[in-house]
């Protein structure tokens, strides 16, 4: 996530502060040395960097901190409020009828993320078509048709065309029933003269509603340099992110925005379509709080059981967990509907109390291993006979030997999986008293519960 | 490409040049040491008034708090001795300007910190004589360090290539979109100029498109390409086109893998078997030049998913920072081979640290 290590060590220089009520020269002095360590590590802007940890300084020494408020509060309050105003809002992106131009770098990421708005767009009931200008490399005609095929969207572009414009002007009239236009271009720097050209006589034939500056996440310092020129060039009134599934922090987007004076508008993580989230600076920020993020949780939750239960030959009801046993059966759903909400990091750091903080005492690979041993766990069921995903308590000895050799896993693992499946049983039997299965209550019940058993029947894998 | 950072080298060497120089006649003066240095302390000081502010200041304030403290006995001794020594306290300044400058290059962070830390010791505690230039001094830790961060190891790729046994098998990995086809596309056509025979594979079965992409390279060039249809396997691409190779005596097979960000542990699994079976003779990592810190990342766990011989870094002609080869090569203990320098074929520089290092340094 974007500046993820930013949180984890503020909070580990912040709570030094804990339990003061007033803050020397010396805490400011190693708090924003830390903040400036982040944030460069994060591939924000050298200057940038400076300019925002100088006001945080001053500002935690002059003001002074409102009656009853700990120091550790109020240094916080006025990196937040910082952090927030860098950031901004998100870019406004009003549902209606509008063309969007992409400009961006090679590589970072246009196409994919042309496909991914189109779906996006499409989920919000509105009729996108994805224009393909790039002319210049090869195979670049054929990405985006299939990948506007995987969003199932409306496409135009001309294999044997060369002229970027053209095709342009010959798009926006063959998709003209389309609602929102989106216009992919290739990619370029800022260096190069005569394909900045070349973008601005795009940009003047389409007159784009917006334009967005692509970026990937683990660009450099040269963000700046190339934010300004795009900017320059065409006018830059949002950037998306790509690539934030990696380890880069995407601190180049900050940079970004400043430059231009523009926000945040999509983050991208991922290779498929579905791989896009609006910005949200409330989630953004209350993620990089370690205060998990409700909002989007719940709407992957939604999705992610509106996926697993669109398979035929399914009589399984979310419901159904409420009441009666919790079988093997109902836990290969649970694990498959995690599955579809995406990978278990992302997915954990939303939930409160387990993201933040709590995910920085695991280890790196904690969630590689988990869902390493989903997928055995998956393995072994599909070993097993109807029966004894029914009726699991019954499995003896010789059976989980049988299981082992037809899997192929170790009888170890199975006794790890009946073991699991008994522990989340149990869990599920506490939770079956709550009445309905509404997702937010639920993490809401969990979150009171502590958080530490949080993640629900997933508590004990980890 | 390394614009910026030749600038910020230059700073530094001069801002480390003046701290060592007034440092060296103040203590000179101290001790009135003789009269042909006056003229000297003059000099400098006059200098040091010229050089920009923020560099010099904080240094100078260091110096007078410092030089009657701890560092004073050795200061006195060494200059009993006719020498003098740096003191780390002196260096601080510039050595923080020269962490952001490196920073701002896209050096990473903890290798900028190995290479001031390797510097510091190099000049701290140095005595030196009088006579000795302290210009050359520390232009020589600067050299050390940044030799000893990009000038990893003698690997020559195209000695490799000629030297090996035909076929070679070379495999191309990278994350997404850093540039790989095209690098391949351009090192075939190198390589034919050579008198090479080359065949491309496509290993990318994942992304949308890319059959159609190497085809037309391909065609352009003039060479032939092993595919398979979207969604097979990899490893069978490569492998088929090592055969094709021993079959039609082709000297270089060029395989290119999907991109794949090293988060993926299933893709970095395939990875590792396509290394594996083919046991290509080398493997080259692709990354972009515009990388910042997270290039280290990448690198690392690509070096350890299927262990590589090289590195090519594209988009060097967008890139005036260059700080990612630096920590690319440093961290992978693996030399930078090419630098990509353009969209058309021609694109490829050959990659030489000591001429770097020569060009970064020179005035």
């Amino acid at each position: 996530m974007v500046l993820d290590d930013l949180g984890s060590s503020l909070r580990g220089t912040l709570d030094k502060l804990r339990g003061k009520s007033r803050i020397s020269e010396e805490d400011v002095d190693e708090i924003v040395k830390e903040i400036q360590r982040s944030l460069l590590q994060a591939d924000v802007d050298v200057s940038l960097v400076m300019e925002l940890s100088d006001s945080i300084e001053e500002r935690a020494l002059e003001e002074e901190p409102p009656g009853g408020t700990s120091a550790r509060d109020h240094v916080l309050r006025i990196v937040y409020e910082e952090l927030v105003d860098l950031v901004g809002d998100s870019t406004e992106i009003p549902l209606e009828n509008q063309t969007i131009l992409l400009a961006g770098l090679q590589g970072s990421g246009k196409t994919t993320t042309a496909a991914k708005m189109a779906w996006w767009f499409s989920k919000k009931g509105l009729r996108p078509a994805i224009i393909q200008t790039d002319t210049f490399r090869p195979g670049a005609y054929d990405q985006a048709k299939q990948m506007a095929e995987r969003a199932e969207v409306a496409f135009y572009g001309d294999p044997d065309g060369d002229d970027p414009v053209k095709i342009a002007r010959d798009g926006l009239d063959a998709t003209e029933d389309a609602d929102v236009h989106i216009v992919d271009t290739a990619g370029r720097h800022a260096l190069e003269d005569d394909l900045i050209s070349e973008i601005e006589d795009i940009e003047s034939t389409v007159e784009p509603d917006r334009s967005l500056l692509v970026l990937d996440a683990a660009i450099g310092q040269g963000a700046k340099d190339q934010a300004r020129e795009f900017d320059d060039s065409i006018g830059i009134d949002g950037v998306a992110i790509t690539k934030l599934d990696g380890t880069a922090k995407g601190g180049g987007a900050l940079t970004a925005v400043d430059e231009t004076g523009s926000t945040i508008a999509f983050l991208g993580s991922g290779e498929t379509v579905q791989d896009i989230e609006r910005f949200e600076p409330d989630s953004f920020i209350s993620r990089l709080l370690g205060m998990g993020d409700l909002k989007q949780l719940t709407e992957r939750v939604e999705r992610a059981m509106e996926e697993t239960g669109l398979k035929e030959d399914d009589d399984w009801d979310p419901e159904d967990l409420m009441k009666g046993e919790f079988t093997l059966k109902d836990m290969r759903k649970q694990m498959e509907a995690m599955d579809n909400m995406g990978p278990l990091d992302q997915v954990m750091d939303m939930i409160p109390g387990m993201g933040g903080g709590m995910m920085d005492q695991l280890p790196d690979d904690a969630m590689d291993v988990t869902q390493e041993r989903m997928r055995n766990f998956s393995v072994i069921m599909d070993s097993m006979t109807e029966d004894e995903l029914e009726n699991p308590r019954s499995i003896g000895a010789s059976q989980v030997r049988r299981i082992a050799k037809g899997s192929g896993q170790s009888e170890e693992t199975i006794r790890e999986l009946l073991d699991q499946h008994k522990m989340m049983a149990q869990t599920m039997k506490q939770f079956q008293g709550m009445g309905d299965g509404d997702m937010q209550r639920m993490m809401k019940q969990m979150q009171q519960g502590g958080g530490g058993g949080g993640g629900g029947g997933f508590g004990g894998m980890f | 490409m390394f614009d910026g950072l030749k600038d910020k080298l230059s700073n530094f060497r001069e801002d480390a040049e003046e701290v060592a120089e007034e440092n060296a006649e103040e203590l000179d003066s101290d001790e009135a040491a003789g009269a042909e240095s006056e003229a000297d302390v003059a000099e400098a000081d006059a200098e040091a008034a010229d050089v920009e502010g923020e560099a010099a200041e904080p240094e100078a304030e260091a110096e007078e708090s410092e030089s009657s403290s701890g560092g004073f006995v050795s200061k006195a001794s060494s200059l009993a001795r006719g020498r003098v020594v740096i003191d780390e306290e002196d260096l601080d300044g510039p050595l923080r300007e020269l962490e952001l400058a490196l920073l701002e290059s896209d050096v990473e962070m903890s290798v900028a910190e190995e290479i001031l830390d390797q510097i510091r010791a190099d000049l701290v505690g140095e005595e030196r004589k009088f006579t000795e230039s302290t210009g050359a001094l520390v232009e020589d830790a600067l050299r050390d360090a940044l030799l000893s961060v990009i000038d990893v190891n003698g690997f020559d790729f195209e000695e490799a290539i000629a030297d090996a046994e035909k076929p070679v098998t070379v495999v191309f990995t990278g994350v997404n979109g850093v540039g790989k086809t095209t690098t391949i596309a351009k090192l075939a056509r190198r390589l034919e100029d050579q008198g090479y025979s080359v065949v491309l594979a496509n290993g990318d079965t994942y992304r949308a498109g890319a059959n159609e992409q190497l085809q037309e390279h391909a065609d352009n060039l003039g060479v032939k390409l092993i595919s398979h249809e979207q969604g097979g396997d990899p490893t069978a691409v490569v492998y088929d086109a090592v055969e094709y190779a021993e079959a039609n005596d082709v000297d270089v097979v060029l395989g290119d893998t999907a991109g794949r960000l090293h988060t993926s542990s299933g893709l970095m699994d395939q990875l590792a078997k396509l290394d594996r079976v083919v046991d290509p003779d080398y493997t080259v990592f692709v990354d972009e030049a515009v990388a910042g810190q997270d290039a280290v990342n990448r690198a690392r766990e690509f070096d350890d998913a299927a262990s590589i011989d090289g590195t090519i870094l594209t988009m060097a002609d967008a890139d005036s920072q260059g700080g990612a080869a630096i920590s690319v090569s440093h961290v992978t203990g693996k030399p930078i081979l090419f630098l990509g320098t353009g969209q058309g074929y021609d694109d490829l520089q050959k990659f030489d640290p000591e001429a770097l290092v020569d060009d970064l340094l020179a005035d």
